[in-house]
């Protein structure tokens, strides 16, 4: 819709005036061939109810609506309209192409947005601060957050299950593989590697652990202490695959030969610095995996990997 | 009532209030309320018709939709006329439903009225009893529209046979109205009037 003509200051041309608002014009159209003006607004909103032009009726589609020479276009921008706040007391006259840039701050506008300065601090329109309450708001705020949470936690239950499905689900696609390899040799070697695989990406999983005192070693674990280290390599996410193995290897009875003895332990002291260890949280141990040690010597590593506990020393 | 419509009719009813036909007399339009969204219109009967000398009233309905439909509008004063109701003053005019073009004003729908009173569409009636009168018996038309116009629109020529009819009628009981009305339908046959009234 156009702008009121009595805003202006002094005539304006008849040319002008939207035919359809009677205001003057607005992002302005023209039809294609009798050139008639009209707001962009106003047309489209004729147009969509009957493609002719309203004021001789010929037919015109919303394609076929162009903008209106430059000529007519510099002469609007020339007119003096005062602002649209001025029943809130604004006095500026403006040029009509630099209207929208000073409604964005003009400072008479009921709407204008400020922050709420008694304390909730909410971007709210200025003519809303005498009805402003700071609790009511903040507490409309918390209310409408209680509720975004809710629908989250909601979320978060559907897809924690939908995840467990997928577990169950895997477990069944794995054992369904493990005895698929056992009648088929190219299914053991994908299988093989899908394994493989899952160690690496839970060893990326792992954060670096350094020892800082290899001497505190304990070659001989007790029942409990390993109960409890299998405990937390469960809960850490480890491939139910190699749990068993690993367990296995944090006794000195199955560690490789550059490990086995007091004796041999005592002569690769040295190369001890060269393990790569991840980090058993909350538990004097590291895992030494054997994808992360390839560049370590055969004698000093075994498949899949080693576990150290330690009576204390780790970082 | 939306904006646009109210801007509109602002400047509708100064442009008519201005316009030269309001010098001459011709057209005429009053606010009913303050709101724009109702107004009262009045066009005088044009020359050489048996219209001439009368002055018709035409309530004046603005929609919220103005520009974009039509006003809507009928008569207030009674008339005889093919393309008017001469029951409730309803008016088939193409501008006011299909042929409506948002640049249309009160002005040009004013003096649209006023043209369709000049000349009628027999062919598109909006009363087909005044509509076949017309086309069967044109005399007994304008007879019939010319007393019409002096009793309802304040026109000048009296009819002295017509009235003394209607009296008969009124006579015995008849509501005056309803007596012109039954009489116009029967090209002014007393007897067959009296027998559609009765029966
Ligand atoms: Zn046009
Ligand atoms: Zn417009
Ligand atoms: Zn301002
Ligand atoms: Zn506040």
């Amino acid at each position: 819709m156009g702008f009121e003509l009595n805003r202006f200051q002094g005539e304006v041309d008849e040319e002008l005036v939207c035919p359809i608002c009677s205001g003057v014009l607005e992002d302005p159209l023209q039809a294609p061939v009798c050139e008639h003006a009209f707001c962009k607004s106003c047309i489209t909103e004729w147009i969509s109810r009957q493609p002719t032009c309203p004021v001789d009726r010929q037919s015109v589609t919303s394609p076929q609506l162009r903008q209106v020479p430059r000529i007519l276009r510099n002469l609007l921008s020339r007119l003096s309209i005062n602002c649209d706040n001025a029943q809130y007391g604004c006095t500026r006259v403006l040029k009509l192409d630099s209207l929208s840039a000073h409604l964005e701050e003009c400072e008479y506008n009921p709407k204008r947005p400020l922050p709420c300065e008694q304390g909730c601090g909410l971007i709210i329109p200025k003519d809303e601060f005498k009805d402003h309450n700071c609790v009511k708001e903040l507490r409309a705020l918390i209310h409408t957050q209680q509720q975004k949470m809710n629908e989250f936690q909601q979320e978060i239950n559907e897809q924690r299950f939908l995840i467990a499905e997928q577990r169950r689900e895997m477990q069944l696609l794995k054992d369904f593989m493990r005895a698929m390899r056992i009648s088929n040799p190219s299914m053991r070697a994908i299988a093989d590697a899908m394994e493989r695989d899952e160690v690496l990406r839970w060893s990326n999983s792992l954060q670096r652990a350094r020892v800082t005192r290899w001497g505190g070693m304990i070659s001989t674990p007790d029942e409990i202490l390993q109960r409890m280290i299998k405990r937390t390599l469960t809960e850490m996410g480890c491939p139910p695959h190699i749990l068993d193995d690993l367990m296995e290897n944090c006794h000195e009875r199955r560690w490789p030969p550059g490990l086995c003895s007091l004796e041999t332990r005592q002569n690769n002291r040295r190369q001890y610095e060269n393990y790569v260890c991840k980090r058993v949280p909350g538990k004097q141990a590291v895992l030494v995996l054997y994808c992360d040690n390839a560049h370590m010597s055969e004698d000093m590593m075994v498949e899949p990997g080693l576990v150290m506990i330690f009576a204390h020393g780790i970082e | 009532m939306a904006n646009i419509a109210a801007q509109r009719i602002k400047r509708e009813f100064k442009e008519v209030i201005k316009s030269e036909e309001v010098a001459k007399c011709a057209i005429k339009v009053e606010l009913v309320n303050d709101s724009y969204t109702e107004l009262k219109g009045e066009i005088a009967g044009p020359p050489d018709t048996p219209y001439e000398g009368g002055t018709f009233i035409l309530e004046i309905k603005v929609p919220e939709t103005y520009p974009f439909n039509p006003p809507k509008v009928r008569f207030m004063t009674k008339i005889w006329h093919p393309n008017i109701s001469s029951v409730t003053g309803a008016i088939c005019l193409d501008i006011l439903k299909d042929q409506w073009a948002a640049a249309m004003t009160l002005r040009t729908v004013l003096l649209s009225l006023q043209a369709l009173l000049s000349a009628a569409e027999p062919d598109d009636p909006q009363d087909a009893v005044v509509a076949k009168q017309y086309r069967e018996n044109l005399e007994m038309f304008q007879i019939t529209a010319r007393h019409w116009t002096n009793v309802y629109a304040g026109g000048p020529h009296v009819n002295s046979d017509c009235d003394d009819k209607i009296r008969r009628l009124v006579d015995m009981g008849i509501e005056e109205h309803q007596a012109r009305a039954a009489l116009s339908s029967y090209n002014w046959d007393l007897e067959r009037a009296t027998e559609q009234l009765f029966s």
